[in-house]
């Protein structure tokens, strides 16, 4: 209103009317259609997706926190960090960027105000393309600025000296490796990749950490425990073993449940802030990538009669803790209340990890929306000793899955000792 | 289907040993071979509570458990106190005189229909043999009782009744409120 009163006054003010209002609407267009705001605005309508593809508003918002503000903590074994503002106010957030200075701290943890930690996934970033780096810039620039300061990191010497993170870049980050584009592979599992590597930094979790904890590339996508929970092996042998397909890896990405298994911890929160806001497109060429163009696995179901004879105390267990929720001989009762055990990704997976975890842990309820909620689970660390939880997880392996090695109670006994340790158990039961 | 030997105390009776279908619920043990109908079968998924009855762990500490969604497995050889448990009987069995939590229910109209208030008798009761061992200091009392029976559901009365007996019953039992902190 005030540019138009503005412009009312100089129209006022010019005697030759004719001529001073064509001259007075240019202003009035100027001030309202801003020729970079009008250019920039599709622009920064393919960042919001670009941003939703890689899930910033995760990392860049504390609990309860405004969108993209910062503060969230992240536990290291070096000290707490905390994400910071990104929206762009000048002082406290991003509002002094140029472009390049956003692509720099996209791409190589360059900040303008020193080197980023690599808690900031730019080792993965370093691959998202310019066109989608741009769109980003011009939408974080168009949000409203927010002035938040976010608390001051706490980290132990040296790793809060700043600029020994070059030297870590130097030994870890290669950002002159490009994304492998292999020749014989779809135009969709390319997207499928670039989605997965680049903008949804999957492998930031997904992928072992060395003790200076940088990605081991050797093992990509091979798995790793974090917040107590193991961010599983997403290489497609992996998947394929467990028994996954398209339809239900879809529904698992854009739902986080299936009849296959469920979202939990970080994951779930990827679910909902980032992948089920993607086309369906790009979750399909996710699928595609991750599933990769390999032949399915025959299944090789377990035999719950021998499994019933072998661990007779696993067997009682399941049908005395566990079988009222989720049903006789692990069928489940419908997914929103307990998902079947016996096609269960978990108790397939190689690594019995969250089996395990699940166990101990229990699970907290989920709601996405009215209709779409899961009942939760107790935890059983009270209960349940490591001999027992063994024997169960045993059990259930050898029933419904192809089985891997036995778990043992020493096994048990040290995911318990980490997740104690960690803090990870309820003080109620 | 195949069957479990099945003992236990309940309610400080010796129970069995007898054969049951391993598949049973806690509660379908409790109501059909025992004919205690006092626990009740509320949402049947172990959202609810109304169904939890209350169990002697290896310490002898209390814990409550819910009875619809663990079978009669779990609580096999362990010492089992149902809602008809707390009151005080003579010979005959009749009851004489109602447990401080019960008659504090009673007193402050916790409770309409009652569907619910086998869980919360039960719960309560843990709470304060809890609160024995381990006082509760005054300024914690209302969180105290959150922490207790905060997940347990009632349809009728709005909790508040409840919350109100609770707290009775810990401030006028000597022991159970410490000063200070």
């Amino acid at each position: 209103m005030a540019v138009i009163a503005r412009c009312r006054s100089l129209l006022a003010g010019e005697p030759a009317a004719g001529k001073g209002k064509g001259w007075a609407m240019t202003i009035l267009l100027f001030f309202l259609f801003p020729p970079s705001i009008t250019a920039a605005q599709p622009l920064a309508e393919k960042g919001r997706y670009i941003a939703a593809a890689a899930d910033c508003v995760a990392c860049h918002t504390a609990e309860n926190g405004r969108p993209f503000t910062g503060g969230r903590p992240f536990p290291t074994p070096f000290g707490t960090l905390y994400s910071t503002n990104i929206t762009p106010d000048g002082e406290t957030g991003i509002g002094d960027y140029s472009l390049e200075q956003f692509r720099a701290t996209m791409r190589h943890g360059k900040g303008p105000h020193g080197n980023l930690y690599p808690a900031m996934p730019y080792t993965s970033y370093y691959l998202v393309r310019d066109d989608d780096i741009e769109a980003l810039y011009r939408y974080f620039m168009q949000l409203p600025p927010v002035e938040n300061r976010p608390p001051k990191n706490r980290l132990i010497f040296p790793a809060n000296l700043r600029f020994g993170l070059s030297f870590w870049n130097w030994l870890y980050f290669d950002p002159e490796k490009t994304l492998a584009e292999p020749a014989g592979k779809s135009a969709e599992w390319q997207r499928g990749s670039y989605l997965v590597n680049a903008l949804g930094h999957c492998g930031e979790c997904h992928t072992p950490r060395n003790f200076a904890q940088a990605m081991r590339f050797d093992k990509r996508f091979a798995g790793n425990v974090l917040e107590g929970w193991d961010a599983v092996d997403i290489r497609p042998q992996s998947l394929r073993r467990q028994g996954w397909n398209r339809a239900q890896l879809r529904q698992l990405l854009t739902t986080g449940s299936s009849e296959r298994g469920t979202l939990f911890g970080e994951m779930y929160r990827v679910m909902q802030h980032s992948l089920r806001h993607l086309s369906d497109d790009d979750i399909n060429a996710m699928i595609t990538f991750l599933l990769d163009d390999s032949e399915a696995l025959p299944e090789r179901p377990g035999n719950s009669e021998s499994a019933a004879q072998n661990y007779p105390g696993g067997r009682g267990d399941f049908i005395a803790y566990c079988a009222g929720c989720h049903g006789r001989a692990g069928s489940g009762i419908t997914q929103a209340f307990a998902p079947g055990m016996d096609n269960n990704a978990a108790i397939r997976a190689a690594r019995p990890h969250n089996a395990i975890a699940v166990i101990l842990r229990g699970l907290p309820a989920q709601r996405l929306d009215r209709e779409r909620a899961r009942a939760g689970m107790p935890s059983f660390h009270r209960q349940l000793d490591d001999a027992r939880i063994a024997e169960l997880v045993n059990f259930m392996r050898a029933a419904w899955s192809s089985g891997g090695a036995e778990v043992t109670a020493e096994e048990v006994a040290r995911i318990r000792h980490s997740l104690e340790e960690e803090g990870y158990f309820s003080p109620a039961h | 289907m195949a069957s479990l030997s099945i003992s236990m105390k309940v309610n400080g009776e010796t129970v069995g040993p007898m054969d049951i279908p391993e598949y049973t619920s806690m509660l379908d043990f409790l109501q059909e071979y025992l004919n205690l109908t006092g626990t009740k079968l509320g949402c049947g998924i172990g959202v609810c509570r109304a169904c939890e009855v209350i169990v002697e762990d290896d310490n002898g500490g209390l814990q409550t458990l819910r009875t619809c969604i663990n079978n009669v497995g779990r609580f096999n050889g362990s010492n089992v106190t149902t809602v008809e448990g707390h009151a005080q009987r003579n010979a005959d069995g009749k009851i004489e005189s109602l447990s401080p939590v019960q008659e504090a229910f009673l007193r402050h109209f916790s409770f309409q229909c009652g569907w619910c208030t086998p869980g919360f008798v039960n719960a309560a009761t843990v709470l304060i043999e809890r609160l024995k061992k381990n006082p509760v200091a005054k300024d914690k009392i209302e969180a105290t009782i959150d922490e207790s029976l905060g997940k347990h559901i009632c349809r009728c009365t709005g909790y508040v009744r409840y919350f109100h007996a609770v707290r009775d019953v810990i401030e006028s039992t000597p022991g159970l409120v410490k000063e200070g902190d």
